[in-house]
């Protein structure tokens, strides 16, 4: 009798073990879509702000000085690149991790300056204060007057002395493309977390 | 008092003050803005456009419509009417309006070698230059490759030729060199356009003086906030500043040494006619800049139409006209972009 009641508990302790981590695996599906719709939206907001400051950039320099035809066709470096890597998750399975390497310079092969983001969920907080990026230093240690020289160098095209209206267009470009790989890693992780959730449902009904 | 202009005036120019007069009125009206700002689509744009001068010109275009569609074809108008008053009109008023010009010319020169440095075709880059500073070698501009050999192949036969004394060397051009040569050319031609001005003399002088002047400082207002935060020095700032208007010498002395805005509106504030500008923008911001300065710069040529028997009114009748097609242009790209809310950041009212 003792022994059954023990066997019943076990059972009991069992199932509510396995229901909490269903419970767990949809709570963090749940998080994960959240995340994704609100990355969504911000992109859009961002993009938005991006195209309109391009125009009115635009409005005050003149449509001679910012248009398409002025864009550098010579073969030069990436300002920026995507690094794809594998990350393993649970020692598990591995599912791919996008990093955004900013403003890196790649001439002669070597990165001579830039920085390097691994977009997780405590990426510092950007703000449109070029003034207040020049006193805080990135992660990476890299000297932030490189990245504003940078930036810089990739506005040339448009002439040295440009509108702060086209700095600013440029900043929201570059927060846009941040948003796009944390939706990128957001993105793998929810069909990560759906799969679970998909697997845990099957093993009830099995 | 000025000379006695009402008595010779007319003989030469009043056929075409009176012509620009017609024009002046043709410019769009407060209500024309408001019906435009509340257009869904382009092509609404379009529709109210075909009651205006713009009709004609925008026509024949198809839908979709493009937004650099709709400011090229009011460019042209614009064009047509230039180039009606200036097949009509006698020295010294012909080098007058061919004066008004040179600024366009200058910049599709900077356009020209921009585009050739970079690698881009000389055809696309033709087709962007503004209609107004075409010239007959322009297409030349694209086998230079320092500022010598600029002068000496295509310029030399222009009317940029003197303007070019003060920027020849040898260096091959980039893009420090090529901003340091637009602002030089550009501050020759504001100086020289000034001292033909004050030749002239009468109410054209004084009219002009003062426009010219407020060009002149604008000018070095920019040239001091886009500089902030560049390679570029102060020595070399100070250099592009014109050598007339309000600002000059003292004012230049103070804005080649700022480093941020605030630093600027300290030092404009001084200066009472631009105290009123800098007082509607909050501290730290540079973004309604530009739209006060374009209001403040479409009330005095708006008061050039006040005064009769000057050439003021034809520089006066351009510059309002492009002030009109910036408007247009930046009320298409809210109206594309589904921004409305923001289409009175810098729409400018004329009347």
């Amino acid at each position: 009798m003792m022994e059954d009641q023990e066997e019943k508990g076990n059972a009991e302790n069992g199932i509510g073990r396995q229901k909490q981590v269903k419970d767990e695996y949809l709570l963090q599906f749940l998080d994960s879509l959240d995340g994704y719709l609100t990355l969504l939206d911000s992109l859009s907001s961002t993009l938005s702000q991006g195209w309109l400051e391009l125009a009115s950039a635009r409005h005050a320099m003149g449509a001679s000085r910012i248009n398409g035809a002025l864009l550098d066709l010579k073969v030069h470096a990436a300002a920026t690149s995507l690094k794809v890597s594998e990350q393993d998750v649970d020692s598990m399975e591995s599912q791919p991790c996008f990093t955004l390497c900013k403003w890196a310079s790649s001439d002669n092969g070597e990165r001579s300056s830039g920085e390097e983001k691994s977009l997780s969920p405590q990426l510092r907080h950007r703000n449109n204060s070029q003034l207040s990026e020049e006193k805080v230093s990135t992660r990476t240690g890299t000297p932030l007057i490189l990245v504003d020289q940078q930036r810089q160098k990739s506005l040339s095209v448009f002439g040295v002395l440009v509108s702060p209206k086209l700095r600013s267009a440029q900043l929201s470009f570059e927060r846009a493309l941040e948003t796009l790989v944390e939706i990128a890693n957001l993105h793998t992780t929810m069909l990560s977390m759906f799969e679970q959730v998909h697997k845990e449902l099957e093993n009830t009904n099995g | 008092m000025y000379g006695f202009e009402a008595m010779t005036f007319n003989i030469h120019g009043g056929y075409l003050e009176a012509i620009v007069r017609g024009y002046r009125a043709g410019l769009l009206t407060a209500a024309d803005y408001n019906n435009l700002c509340q257009c869904e689509t382009l092509d609404d744009i379009k529709m109210h456009l075909s009651a205006t001068e713009y009709g004609p010109y925008l026509q024949n275009e198809p839908s979709p419509l493009h937004t650099t569609t709709i400011v090229e074809k009011c460019t042209l108008k614009l064009v047509d009417e230039y180039k009606h008053m200036l097949c009509q009109a006698t020295e010294p008023l012909s080098t007058f309006l061919e004066y008004i010009t040179y600024g366009h010319m200058i910049d599709n020169v900077v356009l020209i070698v921009t585009g050739t440095l970079h690698e881009r075709d000389v055809q696309e880059l033709l087709e962007k230059c503004h209609p107004l500073g075409m010239f007959d070698s322009i297409a030349t501009l694209a086998v230079a490759q320092n500022m010598r050999e600029l002068y000496r192949l295509v310029l030399v036969d222009t009317p940029l030729a003197p303007y070019f004394s003060e920027c020849i060397t040898s260096e091959d051009l980039d893009d420090m060199n090529i901003e340091i040569m637009r602002n030089t050319l550009y501050k020759a031609y504001l100086e020289d356009f000034y001292k033909f001005c004050q030749k002239l003399g009468g109410a054209t002088a004084e009219i002009m003086s003062d426009l010219l002047a407020f060009e002149a400082d604008r000018r070095a207002v920019n040239i001091t906030i886009n500089s902030i935060g560049t390679e570029l020095t102060r020595d070399d700032r100070r250099k592009l500043y014109s050598n007339f208007g309000l600002l000059y010498p003292y004012g230049h002395e103070e804005l080649a040494v700022c480093e941020d805005i605030d630093q600027v509106r300290g030092v404009m504030e001084k200066y009472p006619p631009y105290q009123s500008i800098f007082s509607k923008l909050s501290y730290g911001e540079s973004q309604m800049l530009d739209k006060a300065f374009y209001e403040e710069e479409v009330k005095r040529l708006c008061l050039a139409f006040e005064q009769q028997f000057h050439y003021g009114v034809f520089f006066a009748y351009m510059r309002l006209r492009e002030q009109e097609i910036r408007n247009l242009m930046w009320i298409s790209e809210c109206v594309a972009q589904n921004q409305k809310s923001r289409v009175h950041d810098s729409v400018v009212f004329i009347f």
